[in-house]
C-alpha cells in the first residue's frame, strides 16, 4: 500500500516536470474570495488523546462497550475514522445525516445542519461540521466548505480526532477555490503537523502539493483555475463588478499569451524545443475527465440528480423545513445550497 | 492548429462571456434578469474554462512526449 502511494507520487512528479514552461506570473481571480483563518507559525493542533476522547464520549452517553470497540478500532482504522464511528453510534441523528449524504440524498445538508444547530458540545459540533464541509466539497462548493471549516477551526479545535482531516480538507478547499498561495503552505503544514495521519490522506496531500506547484508554474492552468472560480460565481448568480474585473483579467492574460506564442511560432517553423506548443496535439476534441479530482477521496453519486428526481412535494418539504426550523445564518446557507442544486440539475 | 490560434478563439469566447455578464448584471439591476439568463452565462463561462483546461493539458502532454524521446 505504501509503495503504491510512493510510486503514484513519483509518477506525478515526473509528469509535472514535463509541463510546458511559459514564463510570467499568471493570473488568479480576486472576486468574492473567502478569508481563510490565518496560518499559525506554531502548530495549533495538540496530539490526539484517546483516553480523554473516550471520557468525553462517555459523558455524552457512550457505553463502555462502544468505548472499548473504539479503542480497538483506533489501531485498525486510525483515530479519525474510529472516533467518527464512535460518535455516530452515540448520536443517531448525525449517523442518519451522514448515511443520507453517503446515499446522495438531497435532504442530507438539512439533516447535517439540524444536527449542528442542536449540538451543544464542541465535540459533537466538530463531527457535524466536518461532515457538512465534506458534503459541500462533494457538491463542488469549496467556498461554503471553507466557511464551515473556518467555524471548525475557530470553535472546535483539539476536541476530536478529525483535526488532521480538517487540516487536509481546509487546504484542499482553498486549492479548489482556487487560492493557491493559501493552499500550498497549509498542505505543507498538514504534512509537517500530522505525520501520523492516514497514509491515504498524506499521499493525497503530497500529490495535491505537486499539482498545485505545477499549476503555480503553468499560466494556462492558472487561467483555467481562475475561469473555474468565475464559473462558480456565475452559477451563484454573481455578475457584479469584481466578477467582471476577473473576466477582464482573463482577456488581458490571453492577449499576453497570444503574443508570446505568436513570437515562439514565428521563430521556428517547427515546434520550439521544450518551451512551446505541442508537437503532438490531441487526436480528438474530447475533454479530459473531471476537474482536479486529486484529493477527492470518495466520489458520491450526484446530489443534483437526486434533487431533480424528487417529487415537488418532497422538495417543498425540505425548503419549508429550511425556512421554518433553521437559524438565519444557516437558513441562508441552505437556501443558496438547494438553489444551486436545482440549477445544476437543469443542465 | 497553432496554439496562438486556439488562444485567440478562447479570447474571443471569453470576451463574449464578459459582454453577456455585463448585460445580465444590468438586467439584474432593473429586476429584469431571469434565472435562465444567469444559467446561460454561467454555462458559457464553464465551456471556456473547459477549453482552457484542455489546451493546458494538451500542452503538458505534448511536452511530456518530447521529454521521453
Amino acid at each position: 500500500m505504501r509503495s503504491a502511494a510512493i510510486i503514484a507520487v513519483i509518477l506525478t512528479a515526473a509528469a509535472l516536470r514535463a509541463q510546458v514552461d511559459v514564463p510570467g506570473e499568471g493570473v488568479l481571480p480576486g472576486a468574492h474570495m473567502p478569508k481563510p483563518v490565518p496560518i499559525q507559525s506554531k502548530n495549533p493542533f495538540k496530539p490526539f488523546d484517546p483516553a480523554k476522547y473516550a471520557q468525553a464520549v462517555r459523558a455524552l452517553g457512550g457505553t463502555e462497550l462502544q468505548v472499548k470497540r473504539f479503542v480497538d478500532d483506533v489501531e485498525e482504522l486510525g483515530a479519525a475514522r474510529a472516533g467518527d464511528d464512535l460518535i455516530r453510534k452515540v448520536w443517531a441523528k448525525l449517523d442518519k445525516a451522514v448515511l443520507a449524504a453517503a446515499e446522495a440524498d438531497p435532504e442530507a445538508a438539512l439533516l447535517l445542519t439540524q444536527a449542528l444547530v442542536e449540538a451543544k458540545s464542541p465535540l459533537l459540533q466538530a463531527h457535524a461540521r466536518y461532515h457538512l464541509s465534506r458534503l459541500f466539497l462533494d457538491s463542488d462548493d469549496p467556498e461554503r466548505a471553507l466557511a464551515v471549516l473556518n467555524d471548525y477551526l475557530t470553535h472546535n479545535l483539539n476536541v476530536s480526532p478529525l483535526d488532521s482531516e480538517v487540516a487536509y480538507f481546509y487546504a484542499h478547499s482553498l486549492a479548489e477555490i482556487p487560492m493557491l498561495d493559501a493552499a500550498i503552505p497549509r498542505l505543507r503544514a498538514f504534512l509537517a503537523w500530522f505525520p501520523g495521519a492516514s497514509e491515504r490522506l498524506r499521499a493525497a496531500a503530497h500529490q495535491r502539493l505537486l499539482e498545485l506547484e505545477r499549476q503555480r508554474e503553468s499560466r494556462l492552468h492558472m487561467l483555467a483555475d481562475g475561469m473555474k472560480k468565475t464559473w462558480r460565481d456565475l452559477r451563484k448568480r454573481k455578475t457584479d463588478r469584481p466578477v467582471q474585473l476577473d473576466q477582464e483579467t482573463y482577456v488581458e492574460e490571453l492577449s499576453e499569451l497570444i503574443e508570446m506564442f505568436e513570437e515562439m511560432e514565428s521563430q521556428s517553423s517547427s515546434a520550439p524545443s521544450g518551451n512551446g506548443p505541442s508537437s503532438n496535439p490531441a487526436a480528438n476534441s474530447a475533454l479530459p475527465d473531471g476537474e482536479g479530482s486529486v484529493g477527492e477521496l470518495k466520489k458520491r453519486p450526484s446530489l443534483a440528480d437526486r434533487w431533480g428526481d424528487m417529487r415537488d412535494s418532497e422538495r417543498k418539504k425540505i425548503m419549508a423545513d429550511v425556512q421554518n426550523t433553521m437559524p438565519p445564518q444557516y437558513q441562508k446557507m441552505l437556501e443558496d445550497y438547494y438553489k444551486k442544486l436545482g440549477k445544476a440539475n437543469r443542465k | 492548429m497553432p496554439v496562438s490560434a486556439e488562444l485567440k478563439m478562447l479570447k474571443f469566447l471569453q470576451e463574449r462571456v464578459n459582454k453577456q455578464t455585463k448585460q445580465v448584471e444590468a438586467l439584474g439591476a432593473e429586476d429584469q434578469a431571469q434565472p435562465a439568463d444567469y444559467d446561460r452565462v454561467a454555462e458559457k463561462q464553464g465551456r471556456v474554462k473547459e477549453l482552457m483546461r484542455r489546451l493546458a493539458e494538451k500542452l503538458g502532454k505534448g511536452d511530456e512526449g518530447r521529454g521521453g524521446e
